[in-house]
């Protein structure tokens, strides 16, 4: 598209620009870019967006710092490239982080380009009603912006660019049918044997939430250095590990492997909190790739919706 | 809501050292803390780490006690603290007893082990507006007799007519207070509630204790008479962050930290794997 060459300038005088560029062992990860990506969807970057607006370790405080104040000092990011999905994931993060001060920091400068992607066979995003929010979004039918930064980006390269209302729906890739009795049959679905049998498979190494772009869960860890000074810290964490609720005294809220298995699912399909009720999974299909058993979690879906069926 | 991860700091005296293990301490906070009986703070220790406690008296605003169990690294650490010394605090978190609905009504407190801390800290705040509610009767089970917590006080307030008392224990050679003083039997503490005699529909209950209490109690409760949304349950659970954002503490989609800790039977009986 013309005048893409101007907008990474426009960006680039503001922001740090990132967005995915696949490397020589054929992985898409999200990077810092020296120029503006062709083609802009090079495919779904191995960890989601998340990384950069909750990092997989973050100090809270160390004793002479007092509060971090994230980022401060650099420019904040542009993250371009970035399919529906992963939008629908930071829209999912806003909502449950929102609360947060060094996510709403971090997130406050972000600017936005989505872009149309090439669904593969893995993805299954849901039919999307609008799309999720950006400052722009590329297609090959035009430009359209989400966000008065994002029209004034469009107007300032001469990008003739609508308000992404008018943008024409998005088809889904591959349609994920739910019964309206979905959540009621996961609710009675404890005694499955889906869960037990697919849970010997599992190996609990995390992968699946690791590269969720959905899956914020945190630990939260202390280390003091050589000079002895305290910093506290918060890493990714996962609900697959067995300690994820272990309390002192040794008693295990969800100790077998099943329990935590349907406990992501339940996360990924029902969510938590204020958000109940509203799926948390927003399609990429990265747990199903990541995965090295072959664990599916739209098989377990259909299983546990058509009432156990394998 | 606002979220702050820096603890506040705050100043550690110790109470009462004669249970080993469950020793009772006093929590001065530099900043105003206002805290109801059944909410939680967490403890930091800086480089070491931090843990959730629920206050066993709420204090005056600026200071709270808390029974804290020796029970793994953090709170080791704080053992080996010196008299004054300086710890982080981060709170309220959760919900806390709904006071109001125990207001003019009987209140039944069911306890077991260390669950008896934050029930403490509940009956302090019932003594403490004593008119205001009806007759109190304590039901608090312990695993063997020198491990019951608040002994003297409960005995004191048991003495004084303000509230009828019954211990159990699991295991004893010899059982406390086989003459004079309260009714002390062996057992676990549900079996007390076989022949309490108590009128289920003025009371309100509060139960605290490890899971397995929740497990018979809170039905047989129930099967007694009260009425589930008068059955208060307060639960254990790993918690981080106290803000509902780090989902350790998550059971049935809710979580515990900041819905909770406390919820009613009527609740609980919609939360799978709560009890």
């Amino acid at each position: 598209m013309a005048g893409m060459a101007d907008l990474f300038d426009w960006l680039k005088q503001t922001h740090r620009v990132h967005g995915p560029l696949r490397g020589a062992d054929g992985i898409v990860r999200l990077g810092p870019l020296a120029a503006w990506p062709d083609p802009l969807f090079a495919g779904l970057p191995l960890l989601p967006p998340k990384k950069y607006l909750l990092p997989p370790r973050e100090t809270l405080w160390s004793e002479s710092d007092g509060h971090p104040e994230p980022e401060a000092n650099t420019r904040p990011l542009a993250l371009v490239g970035i399919a529906p999905c992963d939008l629908a994931g930071i829209a999912y993060l806003d909502r449950v982080l929102a609360d947060d001060p060094s996510y709403r920091s971090r997130r406050g400068g972000l600017f936005l380009v989505g872009c149309a992607c090439e669904p593969d066979q893995d993805c299954c995003c849901p039919p999307w009603s609008s799309l999720p929010p950006c400052d722009l979004f590329l297609t090959a039918a035009g430009a359209f912006f989400g966000s008065p930064a994002g029209r004034d980006g469009a107007a300032a390269v001469g990008l003739s660019a609508a308000p992404l209302t008018a943008m024409p729906a998005l088809l889904p890739s591959r349609t994920r049918e739910r019964s309206p009795e979905f959540a009621e049959r996961f609710a009675a679905s404890r005694e499955l044997p889906l869960w037990a049998e697919t849970a010997r498979r599992c190996l609990s190494c995390g992968a699946c939430s690791a590269v969720c772009p959905t899956c914020y869960c945190f630990d939260v860890v202390d280390r003091v250095d050589a000079g002895g000074e305290a910093t506290r810290s918060r890493i990714w964490d996962n609900c697959f590990f067995k300690s994820h609720a272990l309390v002192a005294g040794g008693h295990n809220f969800r100790p077998d492997r099943a329990e935590r298995l349907r406990f992501r699912c339940e996360h990924k399909w029902f969510g938590f909190g204020d958000d109940r009720g509203r799926a948390a999974c927003i399609g990429c299909g990265r747990c199903r790739r990541a995965c090295p058993v072959e664990i599916d979690i739209e098989v377990l879906a259909q299983g546990v919706d058509g009432g156990g069926a394998p | 809501m606002k979220i702050d991860f820096r603890p506040t700091p705050a100043r550690l005296e110790t109470l009462d050292r004669r249970v080993p293990d469950h020793h009772v301490f006093r929590i001065h906070c530099s900043e105003a803390l206002p805290l109801r009986p059944g909410q939680f703070v967490e403890i930091s220790l800086a480089g070491i780490g931090a843990f959730p406690v629920s206050p066993a008296r709420c204090g005056d605003g600026y200071s709270f006690d808390s029974c804290i169990r020796r029970a793994g690294r953090v709170t080791d650490a704080l053992y080996r603290l010196p008299e004054g010394a300086g710890i982080g605090l981060r709170g309220p978190f959760g919900n806390g007893f709904p006071l109001a609905d125990f207001r003019g009504e009987d209140v039944l407190l069911i306890a077991g082990g260390l669950g008896m801390a934050p029930l403490q800290g509940l009956l302090q705040v019932l003594i403490e507006e004593r008119p205001a509610f009806g007759e109190i009767i304590l039901l608090y089970g312990s695993r063997d007799p020198e491990l019951l917590l608040f002994r003297d006080e409960l005995e004191k307030l048991a003495s004084q007519g303000q509230l009828r008392l019954r211990f159990s224990v699991d295991f004893a050679t010899e059982l406390p207070w086989a003459g004079e003083g309260p009714v002390c039997r062996l057992g676990l503490v549900g079996e007390l509630l076989s022949d309490l005699v108590f009128v289920p529909e003025r009371t309100v209950a509060a139960v605290c204790g490890p899971p397995v209490l929740y497990g018979c109690v809170l039905e047989e409760l129930a099967e007694l008479g009260m009425a589930p949304e008068r059955i208060f349950a307060t639960l254990e659970r790993r918690m981080k962050c106290g803000v509902g954002e780090c989902c350790h503490c998550v059971t049935a989609g809710r979580y515990i930290c900041r819905e909770g800790p406390v919820f009613s039977l009527t609740q609980l009986r919609g939360m799978e794997g709560a009890i």
